[in-house]
């Protein structure tokens, strides 16, 4: 999502200037007071002029010294190499060529890569109450347009933590997640009923054909059943119309991600003349809010009845934001939006990478499941409660997405001025935070081709596993708002799946590259056995 | 104070009404004829929203307060008291500690601000770990073996007198006004 937003048409350099000089003059007291690192400390300095040097003597360094690549071998790399859908790993190969710090142009649009561990972690910790990921102009345009609240995704400042205030006291609390439990197994049964279908319309009775499908539909159907406290029907073999109808605006808004990109970079006055792009993200974002107003409404005329009748009203998460009012409506069909859309591709992608894994790692697979039946046994099925007993459940979530981090890369505005890597990153700098290449270094994570989720298993606790070089849901108070219900999705249906099936591959699937597409996803569709285990 | 963590506080302050209570209310004065709101477990959990709860029919005794010792960045001792079944942040914000920076995503476990460093002895005392709390203490800054996050500490009596040390502030790579008051 922060990726496709990143054309800012400004002129950038002229506002570098005008930043640089500014901050420089007006706040060395402040620079020299608030830098409290060694490294990044910069010398006393009198009044009026800019610092050169920190304490230790090393030069703070401005933009224009930062290496990175040309704008031009950019744009032939992005524009005819199709370079968007390599992001993850152009930001490899840039990391390796420029070092943990580089700027590249995209246009009018310059964007800072951080892409070492250590900096991500201070970029991070540097962040103030509202962090902005990226442009969203044109999802606020759209907004305005037709008089819709935004989101937790497209809200920045007040508004996006007054929101954000109001949902993480709902849906972060692992706690309060765990109760949605029973709720979640309630569409594993239909996952599983789906998969033996799938598999009983195969020739060889085993093959489920592109796993992503399936995994679609069980995200769109948990998702629903935590956020609307109502099930769409997406795993039974005929899908209500309307249900169809949202999967269709879903894949209109997915498959044209590039055309939402530039949707958002086309100048206005050139919608008349290339009118396509900005028309079908209005559409798609038309089909994706009438679904969810439709939900709630219902929910609503539901709440409204019982009240009329001296009922007792009694429900979930989407009751209780009716009941409550701390958002008023027009924000709760935004939220409710914004996040069954966050929901949904980002869960299945990863459990199609999960199952994936373990289908070419069976070793790997057998462990998990003499985890699973010593803990569990063969037919119990679990809960919330039950997963800090399979930790390697849980490493196995951790490193399918160290291996394929759904978001390859966040980003964030500067809101500050910074000095990272001893640069100067004046205040309103996009940063790229790289996260696809501080999980793939070897620095970080010993033999990081290599998927072992024992890797994230500790012997106590105070052994410490991880740092920021991984950090698929990002960190602090912008970061994955929906990280515990896509952990709680995804734990409780892996292990449900492996408890019951050996996943093996199909003859049809060999190795799947992963490409960029807005989400880091599979390339081809996965093909997949499920073999079923006897007890 | 800084601005940062004002704006934090005045947003701690209006969350701190147990969704329970205020759902109640909002209908009560809304609607007529209807008598109660009942809502599920899964939205009625953790230390501040029991304890707003039970505070409003059974007032605590002051003596039924738990003692807590802050140390805090430049070594200054504060002694704060809290209610049991409050936690270590909560007692943070309702005393109005001025740690900056401390508790930014409001005991929900998305950070690591609310990182505080114990004696081994109150270490061991703390009650055990979750998952979800180690891997968020590790991506706290200057973590020690006996760190813990202050949201996941829920006072008890036997917690009475205990210290616990706000960690260094971490490096602060921003260069701008407001940040150094």
């Amino acid at each position: 999502m922060a990726l496709q937003n990143k054309i800012l048409l400004l002129n950038y350099k002229g506002y570098l200037r005008e930043v640089f000089n500014r901050s420089f003059a007006s706040n060395s007291r402040a620079l020299y007071k608030s830098a409290r690192n060694e490294s990044l400390r910069i010398t006393e300095i009198e009044d009026g002029r800019e610092p050169e040097r920190s304490v230790d003597g090393t030069r703070i360094r401005s933009l224009k010294e930062m290496p990175g690549p040309s704008a031009i071998s950019n744009l032939i790399e992005f524009f005819c190499r199709d370079g968007f859908s390599r992001i993850h790993e152009i930001q490899i190969e840039h990391s390796k060529k420029y070092g943990k710090i580089f700027k590249s142009r995209f246009g009018p649009q310059l964007v800072v890569s951080i892409a070492g561990r250590d900096l991500v972690a201070e970029v991070l910790r540097a962040e103030g109450v509202a962090p902005q990921r990226g442009n969203m102009e044109s999802w606020q345009e759209y907004r305005d347009l037709r008089g819709r609240s935004t989101g937790l995704i497209s809200a920045e400042g007040e508004d996006w933590l007054k929101m954000r205030s109001v949902l993480r006291q709902l849906i972060m609390r692992p706690k309060d997640v765990a109760q949605f439990s029973d709720d979640v197994n309630g569409v594993i049964v239909d996952l599983i009923k789906r998969v033996d279908t799938l598999r009983s319309q195969q020739p060889d009775g085993q093959t489920v054909l592109n796993i992503n499908d399936l995994f679609f539909k069980y995200a769109m159907e948990g998702m629903a059943a935590i956020l609307y406290e109502d099930r769409l029907g997406c795993l039974e073999n005929k899908i209500p119309q309307k249900s169809q109808d949202y999967i269709a605006a879903l894949h209109l808004m997915f498959s044209s991600f590039k055309m939402t990109m530039y949707a958002g970079a086309i100048p206005k006055w050139l919608r008349p003349i290339i009118p396509r792009p900005w028309k079908e993200f209005c559409s798609s974002w038309d089909g994706l809010f009438s679904f969810s107003q439709v939900h709630v409404d219902k929910r609503l005329a539901e709440i409204k009845d019982q009240v009329a009748r001296g009922e007792a009203v009694k429900g979930g998460l989407l009751t209780h934001m009716l009941v409550t009012q701390e958002m008023n409506l027009e924000e709760i069909y935004a939220n409710m939006t914004e996040m069954l859309l966050a929901g949904v591709d980002t869960t299945s992608f990863t459990l199609s990478w999960a199952t994936y894994l373990l289908a070419r790692n069976p070793d790997v697979q057998e462990q998990i499941y003499e985890e699973i039946t010593t803990t569990l046994g063969h037919g119990t099925i679990p809960t919330a409660d039950d997963v800090p007993r399979l930790p390697l459940i849980r490493g196995l979530v951790k490193e399918t997405l160290r291996l394929f981090p759904v978001l390859p890369g966040n980003g964030r505005v500067t809101q500050d001025d910074l000095v990272v890597a001893g640069y100067f990153i004046p205040k309103g700098t996009q940063l790229a935070l790289c996260h696809y290449s501080t999980s793939m270094d070897e620095e970080n994570f010993p033999g990081a081709k290599d998927f072992c989720p024992e890797r994230w298993i500790r012997k106590d606790a105070t052994d410490r596993v991880d740092n920021f070089g991984s950090i698929p849901f990002g960190y602090g108070i912008r970061s994955c708002i929906g990280r515990r219900l896509a952990e709680l999705e995804m734990h409780l249906a892996l292990t449900q799946l492996i408890q019951r099936y050996r996943i093996g591959v199909c003859p049809f699937t060999d190795e799947v590259k992963a490409k960029t597409h807005g989400l880091l996803c599979p390339a081809a569709p996965i093909n997949l056995h499920f073999i079923e285990r006897r007890a | 104070m800084s601005l940062v963590t004002l704006t934090r506080r005045l947003l701690n302050l209006s969350a701190q009404g147990s969704p329970l209570r205020r759902s109640a209310f909002v209908l009560a004065s809304d609607t007529a004829g209807l008598k109660r709101c009942s809502l599920p477990g899964q939205l009625q959990a953790c230390c501040t929203r029991q304890r707003n709860v039970s505070t409003s029919t059974q007032p605590l005794r002051a003596d039924s307060k738990v003692t807590i010792n802050f140390i805090n960045r430049d070594g200054e001792k504060i002694t704060a008291k809290g209610s049991p079944g409050e936690s270590l942040l909560d007692v943070v914000i309702n005393q109005d500690l001025d740690f900056d920076g401390f508790g930014a995503c409001e005991g929900t476990l998305a950070c690591s601000t609310c990182h505080l460093i114990f004696d081994e002895d109150v270490y061991k005392k703390l009650g055990p770990v979750t998952d979800e709390e180690m891997d968020m203490l590790d991506l706290a800054y200057g973590l020690t073996d006996t760190s813990r996050l202050g949201c996941q500490i829920c006072l008890t009596r036997s917690l009475d007198g205990i210290t616990a040390r706000v960690p260094d502030s971490v490096t602060d790579i921003r260069q701008s006004e407001d940040v150094s008051s």
